[in-house]
């Protein structure tokens, strides 16, 4: 709004007095501010160099920077280096991993998981986005897209809590199978990984909406009515064509949920049990405790940060080769 | 059959909705129980824990202790992602991939393993467990955001504007000030609240970069594992609604400044 009031205003100023009068006309005509524009400007070389210095600086520094940091620390065989003491490079934590089922077990657990679920959310959103984008008019399509996303502003510990309030002993889903007749006592729902899926999917179901919703509406309508009237029935439609040009939002969406899914700490922590511990909870474990811990730590990160984006990479790769299987 | 598919699909839809919806309700009813046992079913009700919540210093100190993070936090990410969509949407340059690739890793890295990346490269910079780390590592974890945002309505500025403004005498500095950031400022609003959000719900970072003093998430998360009781229903509800309604309200302002200035 203000921008807009002194925009208009200074192009009046501008007309009468030329510039002289108005904020821009006096910073342009100012010595200094002029002898600087000269420096900068003096060659699209230099202007660029000036306007890519910062960002790149940013990027490297505080992008990559704690990135490679962390695989810096994962090779020490101790850190904090003590002072008088040689940094020494050892594979040891990585090693280490390999060595004992108490750690490889969670990250094997946490990538099934996060397959299943991410499965199970594709599922469940696929019918919601479809519904969302073709059997809606226009307007109400917003308002519907809408009533979705209030939830998702909700914070996760927020939305994870009130999962646990769901499915608690004396939780609402136990009252009423209980008041339908269905069971005597409660079902022990909480601590599993049936609790721990509902609350991720309930976490990350948008991430998966939005892309599958933003594929099915460009798809032209148009496509099935041409399927259609060559006689192609509802299924065949929808397996020929529908799913086949929408593959693209499938994959990025699965990827994101996958993605998300796996760094997931506080709601396992608080939605799992023992018989559920994921690689969250493990790497985590090592920065709770003493700080000679961190290499393994952090080894333990890079290596489920590698797994995670080579399975993400296959799929990706598997899903493309799909989709020119399909069209050809 | 088009319209059985269409009923079904109707069904699947407000299912959803339930499934979203009815834990929240729920969780918000719990609040109101007279009584420190969480559980259904609920047959006294009151205002209690909220009285309670609004009198406890810590809570409301832990609250406007996630405000300020998450205001700081958006200050940095909005002005550094701005920069940066500027210099990736201005032109083609060798290494531009690899830089748009660098912008969005942030975004991409999974939770658990951000927060230690970044608890591991605060202890390298020095830079003590606490508000200035938390602060530190929202600002980097949402540039990715802001710049995704900033870009796309970037590529949508008519570029004879900025040429008619250099041909009537502008530099590159007032062209970009006068021109370019007005027509940003609906995009860039729009990211600042979506950061504001990120930040005050983000519980993964905050948990390992804070020190002694919780953010909001990670004091409900501490309470929540020595048991629950309806005052963190309470301190829930007040975030869930505070955060519900900025949302709401952001995603309308910027539809409509979309809309206007298009």
């Amino acid at each position: 709004m203000s921008t807009e009031g002194s925009v208009s205003n200074d192009r009046e100023g501008h007309v009468k007095t030329e510039g002289e009068r108005s904020f821009w006309g006096r910073l342009a005509n100012w010595g200094l501010y002029q002898t600087l524009m000269t420096v900068i400007t003096l060659s699209p070389r230099r202007q660029f160099f000036i306007l890519a210095a910062f960002p790149i600086l940013w990027l490297l520094t505080q992008h990559l920077g704690p990135m490679l940091q962390m695989l810096r620390v994962s090779l020490l065989d101790a850190y904090p280096v003590a002072p008088d003491v040689a940094q020494e490079f050892s594979l040891e934590s990585y090693f280490k991993f390999f060595g004992d089922p108490i750690f490889w077990m969670p990250l094997f657990r946490t990538l099934i998981f996060a397959a299943v679920f991410t499965l199970c959310t594709l599922l469940i959103t696929y019918p919601v986005a479809y519904f969302l984008a073709r059997h809606v008019s226009r307007k109400n399509q917003m308002l519907l897209l809408l009533i979705l996303l209030i939830p998702f502003w909700v914070g996760e510990i927020v939305r994870t809590y009130a999962i646990m309030i769901l499915l608690g002993n004396t939780g609402a889903l136990n009252l009423a199978l209980k008041w339908l007749g269905l069971i005597d006592r409660p079902i022990p729902f909480m601590y599993t990984s049936f609790s721990m899926g509902l609350g991720m999917v309930y976490l990350t179901a948008l991430y998966m909406l939005l892309p599958l919703y933003s594929a099915l509406e460009k798809l032209p309508k148009s496509y099935n009515e041409a399927a259609a009237d060559l006689g192609a029935g509802a299924w065949s439609r929808f397996r020929k064509i529908t799913l086949p040009l929408t593959i693209e939002g499938i994959s990025s969406g699965s990827t994101l949920v996958f993605l998300i899914s796996t760094g997931f700490y506080a709601t396992p922590v608080l939605l799992g049990g023992p018989s559920t511990t994921v690689f969250a909870e493990t790497i985590a474990g090592f920065f709770h405790v003493a700080g000679d811990e961190w290499p393994t730590g952090a080894a333990f990160a890079v290596i489920m940060f590698i797994v995670a984006l080579l399975i993400t990479g296959v799929f990706q790769r598997l899903m493309k080769s799909l989709r020119k299987g399909e069209s050809s | 059959m088009r319209r059985g598919n269409r009923i079904v699909l109707a069904c699947i839809y407000w299912a959803f909705v339930l499934y979203v919806f009815v834990p929240l309700i729920l969780m918000i009813l719990m609040g109101f129980k007279d009584s420190k046992f969480i559980g259904f079913p609920i047959r006294s009700w009151t205002f209690d824990w909220y009285t309670g919540i609004f009198s406890d210093v810590e809570v409301l100190y832990t609250f406007g202790y996630s405000v300020i993070i998450a205001l700081l936090s958006t200050l940095i990410s909005v002005a550094v992602g701005t920069w940066i969509a500027v210099l990736l949407e201005s032109r083609k340059f060798w290494g531009r991939a690899f830089t748009f690739g660098l912008m969005v890793l942030p975004a991409l890295v999974p939770g658990i393993i951000s927060a230690i990346a970044f608890r591991i490269y605060a202890r390298w910079l020095e830079i003590e467990p606490g508000m200035g780390a938390i602060i530190w590592s929202h600002a980097v974890h949402n540039v990715p955001f802001v710049t995704l945002v900033v870009m796309a309505r970037l590529s949508t500025l008519p570029k004879s504007q900025i040429e008619a403004a250099r041909d009537l005498g502008a530099d590159p500095l007032i062209a970009f000030l006068r021109i370019t950031l007005p027509y940003l400022v609906p995009a860039i609003l729009g990211a600042s609240i979506f950061c504001l959000l990120l930040s005050f719900d983000d519980f993964v970072r905050s948990f390992f970069l804070g020190g002694y003093e919780p953010t909001l998430p990670v004091l409900i998360f501490a309470m929540l594992r020595s048991g629950m009781s309806p005052e963190i229903n309470a301190i829930s509800t007040v975030a869930l609604v505070l955060t519900a309604a900025i949302g709401i309200w952001a995603e309308r302002f910027t539809r409509n400044a979309n809309k206007g200035s298009v």
